[in-house]
């Protein structure tokens, strides 16, 4: 696979230049309460709805960013017309994730970069290279191994990997396609399920006796 | 300097009960100010409609800058504001306190559900003994109802004949949308057990009015509306008080006394402009607080001067007391027989499009119930835009990843529901809120200390919501996925964390024991009214901001009445 080119382009890497440089200008002088705890580098209480930006810097090495697009891809890799991961961005959606100042993403930014670490000497413990460079063979083993259920690091680490990179893919145009969510059109009156839906509940709700 | 507006009335606050106040004053032809403490807001202009959680930081999750999501329509908010602390007595259970700081306040972004309470509501202690009853009867309120419903637009028509779950009269109620797959199933579990299921009553309009489109039903009404189909006042309220030349609106304008004159009477109010840091003083022939529950009590517990050591308003000794939240607890399933339905759009009004009213009255009536108030439930469920939480349901899947788990995933999405009850708490004496002696916010105004200790009856209902949703899960062949615990004491919501925060200046017959009369008049100010869920006596499991508005038409219209008289 060639390498991983993160999509954030020159524009959006601006607007979170401006986006922080605004929120320094505006940063109120005055002695907060105590009891008040503001969470530096986030985006604020008020944010611009209509232009979001996550005005914070991205932590992630290349090398992990790289393992990043492997592993999404593994995990969830294409099919038909329903493309990988990597090919709309969820490498560097994982990136924005880890790096994120907030408290409940703190927990994650430990599990994922010292898993993607962790995943890489595993590789080279099997000889070789590293994770990016290891035939499909070694990669699918270790990812198999931690897929198992158990109390291990190594599964945590793969469960939350997974949640972010499903999150990350479906809550996309892309992978609403996939998973068939077909809202966020306006309509003129709302038609809810059709017969053949409610025959196949009725079907469903009668074998079940309600 | 002398203010160059010589205003009727002041308002305080622009949510339901200041914007209904400002509204209904302006349209009487008073001249009225109405002051926001947070910023000017344009739902037109702000809203965020069709975006996807992609677009937002983070897929748009809940940060401690935006509790409810990114995209929500709170403005420099949520259970915590910069700036402006408040505290919970030591060794009482936590009080959670959500404010906004926008125009609006939190017409905004509320949940939309508009029930009326019933006759029983409004006489509780006449019909059990606890808690205290109204000055008015269900009656007394009804017409204003009917007033409020035609201006806000809501769902819900039919006539059910539900007991103390009140129709409205025949063409008010607006048509609710036909129920979702997993509605008409929950609808068929529920009437299996006995209990009758209704059409959701929610402020969204189902047809075009005044300048308003109906509801396309597309993009989550948590976001604000800017084809205006869902009620905020910022856009059914303000404008067309606005538009009668009679109002003003200062914002940024964080109001902390009520100034009284040497005759007894309110002068008007002092505010800090949040901007400059200034003090300002403004007058008026009366005076209309409608900050929210517990900031309204904390203005007249700040209002302290020689003649009122304990506060305006307050010679019963009540501001501050009283304080109640709605009970609230919630279970979640996942139901197999959801699993590999086909693809549905299940955006419909945003949200739910069935409700269970509370079914037990006759249940309690003969002692069958070990708590003795009711409670609703709300439904969730469907094919819903994905977002951060999608990631959870490949915990179900037997592919764990790589080829074929895109098939479980399908096969899976849209397969869990929600139920989440919404009960009557019965106002105690150990619920109330009070100026906190040392700390002050960055404008050094005191700020409040919360008081909060659930009873018995409260504890008692959450325990029988958890069990009504194990139940129903059960019986849908579903397994529970989250809100396990049957301990009433584990399983119910934090104080305040419902966000129905009312009492705290309750109305009442007698002087001694509340702080303003049927009118939302204070006994002690004849000019100075309240409009807010500050005056609700009782919190039935009916969520309050219908009631609150009503009331604020109803109480608006009497002082408009009074003022032509000259009594104020």
């Amino acid at each position: 696979m060639s390498p991983y080119v993160s999509k954030i382009d020159r524009r959006t890497a601006l607007k979170w230049l401006s986006a922080a440089a605004v929120t320094l200008a505006v940063a109120p002088t005055m002695a907060r309460a105590a009891t008040y705890v503001k969470t530096p580098k986030g985006y604020g209480t008020d944010p611009d709805m209509l232009n979001p930006t996550s005005p914070w810097d991205r932590i992630m090495t290349d090398r992990q960013l790289q393992l990043t697009a492997v592993l999404t891809d593994i995990i969830l890799p294409a099919e038909g017309e329903h493309p990988a991961p990597s090919a709309i961005g969820v490498p560097d959606f994982v990136n924005e994730w880890v790096s994120s100042p907030y408290e409940q993403t703190k927990s994650d930014q430990k599990v994922i970069l010292e898993g993607l670490d962790w995943i890489d000497a595993e590789a080279k413990g099997r000889g070789a290279k590293g994770f990016v460079e290891a035939d499909s063979g070694v990669q699918m083993a270790i990812v198999t191994a931690i897929a198992k259920p158990d109390a291990s690091a190594a599964h945590a680490f793969f469960k939350r990997f997974r949640h972010l990179t499903l999150g990350g893919y479906y809550s996309t145009p892309e992978g609403f396609a996939d998973i068939g969510y077909i809202g966020n059109v306006p309509m003129e009156s709302y038609p809810g399920p059709d017969a053949t839906m409610k025959a196949m509940l009725e079907e469903r709700m009668k074998a079940i006796g309600i | 300097m002398k203010q160059p507006t010589p205003y009727d009335v002041i308002v305080v606050g622009s949510g339901a009960g200041g914007g209904m106040s400002a509204y209904v004053l302006a349209k009487r032809g008073l001249k009225v100010l109405m002051l926001e403490a947070g910023r000017d807001y344009k739902p037109e202009e702000e809203t965020p409609m069709f975006n996807t959680n992609a677009e937002a930081p983070l897929r748009g999750v809940s940060t401690p800058d935006k509790p409810f999501g990114y995209y929500d329509a709170t403005v420099d908010g949520g259970w915590t504001v910069p700036g402006e602390p408040y505290t919970t007595a030591p060794g009482d259970r936590e009080f959670m306190w959500w404010r906004p700081r926008m125009l609006g306040g939190r017409t905004n972004h509320w949940g939309r559900i508009s029930l009326r309470f019933g006759p029983y509501d409004f006489k509780p202690y006449s019909r059990d003994g606890l808690g205290v009853d109204w000055p008015i009867s269900y009656d007394e309120l009804a017409p204003w109802y009917d007033k409020t419903e035609k201006i806000v637009g809501i769902t819900g028509a039919g006539q059910l004949g539900l007991e103390n779950t009140p129709d409205s009269p025949p063409g008010i109620l607006h048509d609710t949308p036909t129920p979702r797959l997993h509605e008409i199933m929950m609808t068929r579990a529920f009437e299996a057990m006995g209990i009758p299921v209704a059409p959701m009553r929610a402020a969204v309009i189902q047809k075009p009015m005044d300048g308003r489109s109906a509801c396309f039903y597309a993009t989550s009404c948590g976001r604000g509306c800017s084809i205006k189909a869902m009620f905020q006042t910022t856009t059914v309220l303000i404008p067309p008080a606005l538009a009668t030349g009679n109002l003003d609106i200062i914002t940024d304008a964080m109001v902390y006394t009520v100034d009284m004159g040497k005759d007894g009477r309110a002068k008007g109010v002092t505010y800090i402009d949040r901007v400059s840091g200034e003090h300002k003083s403004v007058t008026a022939k009366a005076v209309v607080l409608a900050a929210s529950a517990a900031e309204t009590a904390r203005i007249l517990l700040n209002s302290k001067d020689g003649r009122n050591p304990d506060g305006v308003a307050n010679s019963s000794g009540t501001a501050g007391k009283y304080l109640m939240d709605t009970v609230g607890t919630d279970s979640g399933g996942h139901i197999p027989m959801l699993e590999g339905m086909p693809s549905r759009n299940d955006d419909g009004m945003s949200g739910a499009h069935i409700y269970v009213p509370w079914w037990g009255y006759q249940q309690q009536a003969r002692k069958e119930l070990p708590f003795p108030r009711g409670y609703h439930i709300e439904v969730g469920g469907g094919q819903r835009m994905p977002g951060m939480g999608i990631g959870d349901l490949a915990d179900y899947s037997d592919v764990p990843f790589g080829a074929g788990l895109r098939k479980q995933m399908r096969h899976y999405y849209g397969s869990d529901i929600g139920f989440a009850g919404r009960g009557e708490m019965i106002p105690n004496d150990d619920c109330y809120a009070e100026i906190d002696p040392d700390i002050k916010d960055r404008f050094g105004i005191p700020v409040l200390r919360f008081h909060w200790k659930w009873s018995e009856h409260e504890i008692g209902q959450a325990a029988h919501m958890r069990k009504t949703f194990h139940e129903i899960i059960d019986r849908l062949g579903g397994k529970v996925t989250y809100g396990f615990e049957t301990d009433g004491e584990k399983a119910i919501a934090a104080g305040g964390e419902i966000i129905h925060e009312v009492g705290c200046a309750r109305m009442g017959d007698n002087p001694k024991t509340s702080v303003v009369n049927k009118w939302g008049q204070a006994w002690d100010v004849k000019n100075l009214f309240i409009t807010d869920g500050a005056v609700l006596p009782s919190n039935p499991d009916k969520n309050p901001t219908l009631t609150i508005l009503s009331l604020a038409m109803r109480n608006a219209n009497y002082l408009a009445d009074e003022a032509a008289k000259g009594n104020l």
